[in-house]
C-alpha cells in the first residue's frame, strides 16, 4: 500500500509538469503574461518564428514528459521479474537522431530571413538611410537621449535638437537611426517593435524600424548598466507623419526662444 | 504521535498554513526621520556637544516643517493675509501659468486614462488605484462614499461662480486636476530620490558616495542651474526643468516618465527641504554656549529665507527681442574675449577652459602632466571646467541657456558672472554688455560644433591639452 | 608488512604512477597525523569530501543571496527580514539599488564557480573517478590536494569582497566592461571587482589542477579490462568536462588578467575612447583608451559557454548511472550516449556567440552561431530519448536517488527545449536579457544539475560514509524541493514573454510591469519555502553520517567497480585484485543468478562491452 502511494505520488508529481506546464502557457495571455501587441512592420515575422518553435517544443515537451510519467508509473510496479534486458536499438537511434536533426536544420534556416531583415538589410528606399539617419539615440547612466540633426543634417551642429526621455518618430515610415552610448553598455529595447540592440560605447550602431501604429511605447534598457539599470526608461512617441513634421518644426523654432 | 504516523499529512498541513500566512503578509518600511545636518554641527562644535539643544533644534524644525511622513510649512499669519500659503506654493504658482496647468491636466489625462474611462463608463469599482497618488485615492474613496442618491449625474456641488457640477464631473475634475499634497510628494521623494539625495535633502543618501558629481545638497540653499542672476534661489520652473531634463552626464536622469503633477509636487518638497535646511543652518549658527539656542530672530530669518525663494522670478535673466544673428565677426570677437586672459583685459575663459575649450586651461593643467587637476565647488566636491568639444551642456544647450550661464555664472562653482565684468578693448576699460555675452555664446557654440564659422573667423585655436 | 606486489613484475613506473590494477594493502611505513589525513590529505576520497562540504557551505551563501534578491522583487524597498540589517545596515534593512546589483552578481558567481562546478567535478570527480575505473588514487595525489587548497584563496577573495569599499562586485557574474573596468562606473567596481578577478583566477587554477589529474588518471590508470567503452558514463562525462576545463579555462584566465591590467595599470584593453562615466572621462583621469568592450565578451564567453556544459555534462553522467542502477536495466544506447557527450562538448566550443547576438558584433556572425547552437539541441535530445529508453521496460525502485535522477530528466527537458528559442536569433531579439533566460538557465543548472547532485549524494553517500541516508526524509526532501522549485522557476518563462527584464531591482518602476508583482510574490514565497525545505536534507545528511543504517559494500546491488570496495573505502581503495570483464550496466541479465552481473564478475557470453 505504501509502495503504491509512493508510485502514485511520484507519477502525479511528474504528471503535474506537462499538465501545469501547458496550462500556464495557455492561460498566460489572460493573466497579462504574454507578448504585448506588435507595433512594427517586422514584428509579426518574429512572433511567427516564436510560435513555430512553440508548437514544436510543446509537442516534444508533452510527448517526452508523458512518456516519462507513463514509464515511471508502469515500470515501478513491485514484482519479482527482471527488466527487459536490452542495450539499445540501432534503428531507433538513427530515427530519433535524424528526425530532430532535420527539424532543427529547418528551424535554423527559417530564422535567417527575419534576422537579416532586422539587422543587416537596412532600408535604402525611405527618407532615412544609414548615412542620413533620422536621429541618434544616446544611452547613458541612467537616461535615454535623442538627438535630431540640424537642418544641414549635421549631428554635431550647434542647432541639433536634443531631447531627454521622449523619442518622437513618424509612423509608417522606415526610420533609420544610430545607437550610441555615453559611458557603459546599455541596450535599446522596445518590446512592441520586437527590437533590441546593445548600445556599445565607442560604437555607432545603425538600427531601423517602421512603426505601424501611433502611440506611446516603453523603451527599456536591457543590459546591466549599473545601479540605475532598473529605472532607465524612455518613451517612443509614434506620431502620424505630418504631426511629426510639425513637432520637429516646433522644436527647431523653440531653439531660439528667449523665455 | 500523529507526526510520526502521518508525517506527510502533517507536512501538508504545515505547508497549507504557511501559504495562507504568506498571502496575508505585509512587509514594513522603516520610518524615516530627519536628522541633524552634520556639517552644521561640525561648524558649531558647542552645539555638537549639547545634546539637549540638538533635540530642541529638531523640535523647532519639526514645528516649522513637519516630519518626513507629514511635512508642511508653518504658515505665518502675515503671509496668509497676503494671500500666500507656502503649503500651496507650487499649486498656486502652476495654476497661475495657463500653459503649465494645461500641460499638467493633459499629463494627468494620459496617466489616469484607465480611471477616467472607468468613471465615464460608470464602473466605479473598476477604477484602479493609481501609483504614487495615495492622497488622490483617499479623496476618491471619500467621494465615492458621497455618491448622491440621484446617481452620478445628479448635482453634487455648486462652484464659487455659481456653476452646478455633477458628481461624475467632480470626479473627473479631481483626477484631471490632481496636484499632490506635500505628504504625497514626500512619499514619492522617498521612493525615487531619497537613496541619492538623503532624507533631509543633504545629498548624502546611501548611493551618493558612489556618484561623481555628488547629488545636490539642498540645505545651504545654493543651486547651480538656475536662469537667474545674483546667485538667487531657483524658480519653480528651474527645479522642474532639472526633473524633466535631468542633468546630462551626471547620475540625475530625466524623470519625464512621471506626470507633471508628480514632478511639480517634488519641486514643492525639494523647496521645503531646502528652506528647512537653510533655517537649520541659521539656527545652528545662533547657538550661544551661554544661552543655548535662541529663537529671537527666527521669525525674521524664516521670512527672509522664504522671501528669497519668493523673489526668484524677479531675478530672471531675460533678453528682449530675437537673438542676434551669428556672423563670423561676432564669433571672432567672442574668440578674442575667450582667449584673452584677465590681466590683458579679456573675459579670461581660457584660464579654465583652455585655448581649445577642452577644459584644460592653466588653472587645472600644465603641459606634460597626465590628466587634469580638479578644483572644488562650494559643496566640497571635485569639479572640472567644461570641455566644450564633447557637446555636453548640463542645463540646456539652447542659445538662451548658454547666455544665462555666461551672464550670471554658475552658483557654487568657480564659473563667475560675466555680465558687467570689466574688460579692456581698444585700450579702454568698459563693462561687458549683453552683446558681448552673445558673442561668447556664439564662439562656444561654434567650438562645440566645429562650425565652419570658426574657420572663417581665423581657424580653431591650437589644440594642446590633457589628451 | 609492505606488500608492493608490483615491483616483482613491473619494475618501471611510467609517470611515477603505479600501473593499473595495482593493489595496495595498508601502507604502514608512516601513520598519518590528523592534519595529513583529513586536512592536507592527498587521498582523493578525502579531497572529494572536502569539496562536498565546502561546496554545500557555499550553496548556503549563494542561496541566501537568492533569497535577498527574491525579497526585493516581491516587496521592493521594504525592510528585508533576517538578512536585511546584515547586508544593508545603513538603510535599516532596505535593499539599496547598488546593493541589488551586488546581490545578483554574487549569487551567480557563487553558484557557478563555488557550488555547481566544485560539487560536480570537485566532489564526484575526485571521489568517483579512481573508484569507478579501479585505480588506487589519482595520478597526481599532491596536485589533487593543491587543487582543493588553491580553491580557498578564491573563496577568501570573494567573501572578502563583501567588505570592500563600495561593496562586492556589482557588474554581474559576466562582468562586462566598461561597467566593471572603470571604478567610477559602479560602486562594486572598486576593490570588490579586483577581488572578484583574483578569486576567479584562483578558482581557475584549482580547476585546471583537477582537470589535468582527471584526464591523466582516466587515460593511464584504468584497471585491467577496463577499456574506454566499459567505463561508466559518469567517468566519460567527468573526462569530457575536464577536457572542457583544460581548453577553455586558459582563455578566461587570460581575460581576467587583461581586465585586471585594465583596472590596475590602466591598460585600456576594453576601455573605448571618448566616454564620460559618472561625470568624467577616463582619459582626463589618465587612463588609456582605444579598447573595445566586445573583446571581453568574446573572451569571457569563449570560456563561459563550455563552462555551462561543465555545469551539466557531469550531471548527465551521474543521472545515467543512477537511472541504470535503480531501474535495474542497462543504459539504452551507451555508445550514442558517449558520442552525445562528446558532441555537446565539441559543439560547445563554437557557440559562444549566442550570448552576444544583441551585443553589436557583426550580425552575419550571429547566423553562424545560431546554426551551431541549434544543432547542440540534437545530442541533448538524443540523451533524453536514451534515458526514456532506459526507463522503458525497467524495474524502477523509487528510492530518493532515483526520484532526483528522474527529476533531472523531467527538468532538463524543460531547460533544453526553452534553449531553442534562445538559439533563434530573431526570437532572441525579444527574449534576450528577459526572465525567460533566467528560467532557462535555472532549469538546467538548478532543476537539472542540482537535482543530479542530490541524486548523486543520496546514491553514493553509502560509499562515502558507510551508512545509508534515511529514505523517508529523502522522499520528503524530494517532494518539497520538486514542487517549490517549479513554483519558483516555471512562471519565469511567462514573465519573460511579458517582457520582464533581468537584473532589475524594481521592475515595477515601469508602469507596464506593475501587474507582475503578485506573481513575483508567489515566486518569492516558493523560494523561501524551497530554502526552508532543505532542512530535511541537512538533517538527513549530517544525521545519517553518524546514525544512519550501516551500508555494506553494495547496498544498491550495482555493477560498477566502485561498489567492490569497502564502504567507505580505505587507503588504496580496493582490497583485492580487480579485473573488468564487461560493461557497467549488466542489469536484468536473463540467465544470471541475480538481477545484475558485477563488472568484475566473469560471465562469458555476456555483452562484451556496454
Amino acid at each position: 500500500m505504501k509502495h503504491f502511494l509512493l508510485r502514485v505520488l511520484a507519477t502525479l508529481l511528474f504528471l503535474a509538469v506537462p499538465v501545469l506546464g501547458v496550462w500556464t502557457f495557455v492561460k498566460a495571455d489572460d493573466w497579462g503574461l504574454w507578448f504585448p501587441p506588435i507595433a512594427s512592420s517586422y514584428g509579426a515575422s518574429i512572433d511567427f518564428l516564436f510560435y513555430v518553435i512553440l508548437w514544436m517544443v510543446t509537442v516534444t515537451f508533452i510527448g517526452t514528459e508523458m512518456l516519462l510519467v507513463w514509464f515511471v508509473f508502469r515500470y515501478s510496479k513491485k514484482d519479482a521479474t527482471r527488466a527487459t534486458y536490452t542495450h539499445g536499438n540501432h534503428t531507433l537511434e538513427m530515427v530519433w537522431t535524424a528526425i530532430p536533426a532535420l527539424l532543427l536544420i529547418f528551424v535554423a534556416f527559417s530564422q535567417m530571413k527575419a534576422w537579416t531583415t532586422v539587422k543587416i538589410n537596412f532600408p535604402t528606399d525611405g527618407p532615412y538611410t544609414v548615412e542620413k539617419p533620422l536621429m541618434e539615440v544616446y544611452a547613458s547612466q541612467f537616461d535615454w537621449r535623442v538627438r535630431y540633426p540640424d537642418p544641414q543634417g549635421d549631428f554635431a551642429g550647434a542647432d541639433v535638437i536634443e531631447v531627454p526621455y521622449d523619442i518622437t518618430v513618424p509612423a509608417n515610415t522606415k526610420v533609420v537611426f544610430r545607437l550610441k552610448s555615453r559611458d557603459v553598455l546599455h541596450s535599446f529595447f522596445v518590446p512592441v517593435f520586437r527590437l533590441k540592440q546593445d548600445a556599445v560605447p565607442g560604437m555607432e550602431i545603425p538600427m531601423w524600424f517602421e512603426a505601424t501604429t501611433p502611440g506611446d511605447y516603453d523603451l527599456i534598457c536591457a543590459e546591466l548598466c549599473g545601479w540605475g539599470h532598473y529605472k532607465m526608461a524612455g518613451k517612443i512617441h509614434v506620431l502620424p507623419r505630418d504631426e511629426f513634421e510639425r513637432w520637429l518644426a516646433d522644436q527647431r523654432a523653440s531653439l531660439y526662444a528667449t523665455d | 504521535m500523529i507526526l510520526r504516523r502521518h508525517p506527510s499529512a502533517a507536512l501538508l498541513a504545515a505547508a497549507a498554513l504557511s501559504s495562507t500566512l504568506a498571502c496575508k503578509y505585509e512587509p514594513s518600511t522603516p520610518e524615516l526621520h530627519y536628522s541633524l545636518n552634520a556639517k552644521a554641527l561640525a561648524d558649531n562644535p558647542d552645539l555638537a556637544a549639547d545634546g539637549g539643544a540638538q533635540t530642541q533644534l529638531l523640535g523647532a524644525l519639526q514645528t516649522m516643517f513637519g516630519t518626513p511622513k507629514n511635512p508642511r510649512f508653518l504658515a505665518l499669519p502675515e503671509w496668509l493675509a497676503d494671500g500666500f500659503d507656502p503649503n500651496f506654493w507650487g499649486e498656486d504658482h502652476v495654476k497661475a501659468d495657463q500653459a503649465a496647468w494645461a500641460a499638467l491636466v493633459e499629463s494627468n489625462r494620459k496617466a489616469f486614462g484607465q480611471q477616467l474611462s472607468a468613471i465615464r463608463a460608470g464602473g466605479f469599482e473598476a477604477v484602479d488605484r493609481p501609483r504614487f497618488a495615495d492622497d488622490l485615492w483617499e479623496r476618491w474613496q471619500r467621494l465615492r462614499a458621497e455618491l448622491p442618491a440621484g446617481g452620478p449625474d445628479a448635482e453634487y456641488l455648486t462652484t464659487d461662480d455659481g456653476q452646478k457640477v455633477s458628481w461624475r464631473e467632480e470626479a473627473l475634475y479631481r483626477f484631471e486636476n490632481y496636484y499632490p499634497s506635500l505628504a504625497n510628494s514626500a512619499a514619492f521623494y522617498h521612493n525615487q530620490c531619497f537613496h541619492c539625495h538623503g532624507a533631509e535633502g543633504g545629498g548624502d543618501g546611501s548611493t551618493s558616495r558612489f556618484l561623481e558629481p555628488r547629488p545636490r545638497d539642498y540645505r545651504p540653499g545654493k543651486f547651480k542651474f538656475t536662469a537667474l542672476k545674483g546667485k538667487a534661489r531657483p524658480r519653480h520652473e528651474d527645479v522642474f526643468r532639472i526633473l524633466t531634463d535631468g542633468v546630462y552626464t551626471t547620475a540625475m536622469p530625466s524623470f519625464r516618465r512621471f506626470t507633471d503633477a508628480q514632478l511639480h509636487g517634488l519641486v514643492d518638497y525639494v523647496r521645503l527641504l531646502s528652506i528647512r535646511g537653510e533655517t537649520e543652518i541659521l539656527l545652528a549658527s545662533f547657538y550661544d554656549p551661554a544661552e543655548g539656542l535662541h529663537f529671537d530672530n527666527l521669525r525674521e530669518n524664516y521670512t527672509d529665507v522664504v522671501g528669497r525663494w519668493r523673489e526668484a522670478p524677479e531675478r530672471l535673466i531675460t533678453y528682449a527681442g530675437p537673438i542676434p544673428e551669428v556672423t563670423a565677426e561676432r564669433v571672432e570677437h567672442g574668440r578674442a574675449l575667450f582667449t584673452t586672459p584677465g590681466e590683458k583685459g579679456g573675459a579670461n575663459c581660457v584660464s579654465c577652459h583652455g585655448t581649445s575649450g577642452r577644459g584644460d586651461g592653466p588653472s587645472v593643467w600644465e603641459p606634460g602632466k597626465v590628466g587634469i587637476e580638479f578644483t572644488k565647488d562650494d559643496w566640497g566636491n571635485p569639479i572640472q571646467p567644461r570641455d566644450f568639444t564633447r557637446g555636453v551642456f548640463r542645463f540646456g544647450r539652447r542659445p538662451i541657456d548658454l547666455y544665462r550661464r555666461i551672464y550670471a555664472g554658475i552658483n557654487g562653482t568657480p564659473m563667475p558672472e560675466h555680465f558687467g565684468m570689466t574688460i579692456t578693448e581698444s585700450a579702454r576699460q568698459r563693462a561687458m554688455t549683453e552683446d558681448d555675452v552673445w558673442d561668447l555664446v556664439f564662439f562656444v557654440r561654434a567650438l562645440a560644433s566645429q562650425s565652419p564659422l570658426l574657420a572663417r573667423a581665423g581657424g580653431a585655436p591650437a589644440a594642446e591639452g590633457a589628451r | 608488512m609492505s606488500t608492493h606486489a608490483h615491483t616483482a613484475t613491473h619494475p618501471a613506473k611510467p609517470l611515477g604512477i603505479d600501473p593499473p590494477g595495482t593493489v595496495h594493502a595498508t601502507h604502514d611505513h608512516h601513520e598519518l597525523g590528523f592534519i595529513r589525513k583529513y586536512v592536507f590529505s592527498t587521498d582523493h576520497k578525502v579531497i572529494g569530501l572536502q569539496f562536498l562540504f565546502t561546496g554545500l557551505l557555499m550553496l548556503l551563501f549563494g542561496g541566501l543571496m537568492a533569497m535577498a534578491i527574491r525579497w526585493q522583487l516581491a516587496y521592493p524597498w521594504t525592510e528585508m527580514p533576517v538578512l536585511g540589517r546584515l547586508l544593508f545596515p545603513e538603510t535599516g534593512g532596505v535593499t539599496t539599488p547598488e546593493g541589488y546589483t551586488m546581490l545578483f552578481t554574487m549569487h551567480g558567481t557563487l553558484m557557478i564557480f563555488f557550488v555547481i562546478i566544485p560539487l560536480l567535478t570537485g566532489t564526484f570527480g575526485n571521489f568517483l573517478i579512481p573508484l569507478m575505473i579501479g585505480a588506487p588514487d589519482m595520478a597526481f595525489p599532491r596536485l589533487n590536494m593543491m587543487g582543493y587548497w588553491f580553491w580557498w584563496p578564491g573563496i577568501a577573495c570573494i567573501l572578502l569582497s563583501f567588505g570592500a569599499e563600495g561593496g562586492g562586485p556589482a557588474a554581474g557574474w559576466t562582468s562586462y566592461p566598461p561597467l566593471s573596468t572603470i571604478e567610477a562606473a559602479a560602486p562594486g567596481s572598486q576593490w570588490g571587482q579586483n577581488l572578484w578577478l583574483l578569486s576567479l583566477t584562483f578558482v581557475g587554477v584549482s580547476s585546471m589542477m583537477g582537470a589535468i589529474n582527471y584526464v591523466t588518471t582516466i587515460v593511464k590508470m584504468r584497471a585491467p579490462g577496463m577499456t574506454f567503452f566499459r567505463m561508466p558514463l559518469s567517468v566519460w562525462a567527468l573526462m569530457v568536462a575536464a577536457l572542457l576545463q583544460l581548453f577553455a579555462l586558459p582563455v578566461l584566465t587570460a581575460a581576467t588578467f587583461m581586465q585586471l591590467f585594465d583596472r590596475v595599470f590602466d591598460a585600456g584593453f576594453f576601455t573605448p575612447t571618448g566616454v564620460i562615466i559618472n561625470g568624467t572621462s577616463p582619459e582626463t583621469l589618465g587612463n588609456a583608451a582605444g579598447g573595445h568592450p566586445l573583446l571581453w565578451q568574446h573572451l569571457f564567453w569563449f570560456y563561459s559557454h563550455p563552462a555551462v556544459y561543465i555545469l551539466v555534462v557531469p550531471a548527465m553522467g551521474f543521472v545515467s548511472d543512477i537511472l541504470a542502477v535503480h531501474a535495474r536495466k542497462p543504459i539504452f544506447g551507451y555508445k550514442p550516449m558517449v558520442y552525445s557527450i562528446a558532441g555537446i562538448a565539441g559543439l560547445g566550443f563554437i557557440v559562444w556567440g549566442h550570448h552576444m547576438f544583441m551585443s553589436g558584433m557583426n550580425p552575419a556572425v550571429g547566423l553562424v552561431f545560431m546554426t551551431a547552437t541549434i544543432m547542440i539541441a540534437l545530442p541533448s535530445a538524443v540523451k533524453v530519448f536514451n534515458w526514456l529508453g532506459t526507463l522503458w521496460g525497467a524495474r524502477i525502485h523509487l528510492t530518493s536517488a532515483m526520484l532526483f535522477a528522474l527529476a533531472f530528466v523531467s527538468m532538463f527537458i524543460i531547460g533544453g527545449l526553452s534553449g531553442i528559442w534562445m538559439a533563434s536569433t530573431p526570437v532572441d531579439i525579444y527574449i534576450h536579457d528577459t526572465y525567460i533566460i533566467v528560467a532557462h538557465f535555472h532549469y538546467v543548472v538548478f532543476a537539472g544539475s542540482m537535482m543530479a547532485i542530490f541524486a548523486a549524494i543520496y546514491h553514493w553517500f553509502p560509499k562515502m560514509f558507510g551508512r545509508l541516508m534515511n529514505e523517508t526524509l529523502g522522499k520528503i526532501h524530494f517532494v518539497g524541493t520538486f514542487i517549490t522549485l517549479n513554483g519558483v522557476f516555471y512562471m519565469m518563462h511567462q514573465l519573460g514573454l511579458a517582457g520582464l527584464m533581468r537584473r532589475t531591482a524594481d521592475p515595477y518602476a515601469y508602469e507596464t510591469y506593475a501587474h507582475l508583482q503578485p506573481i513575483n510574490q508567489f515566486i518569492s514565497w516558493c523560494a523561501f519555502a524551497l530554502l526552508a525545505w532543505q532542512v530535511f536534507f541537512v538533517v538527513n545528511f549530517f544525521g545519517s553520517m553518524f546514525f544512519g543504517k550501516r551500508a555494506g559494500r553494495n547496498p544498491w546491488n550495482a555493477c560498477s567497480v566502485e561498489w567492490e570496495s569497502p564502504s567507505p573505502p580505505g587507503h588504496g581503495n580496493f582490497d583485492k585484485q580487480l579485473a573488468v570483464h564487461h560493461g557497467p550496466y549488466e542489469y536484468g541479465v536473463p540467465d544470471a543468478s541475480r538481477d545484475f552481473v558485477a563488472q568484475t564478475q566473469r560471465a562469458p557470453g555476456l555483452h562484451a562491452h556496454a
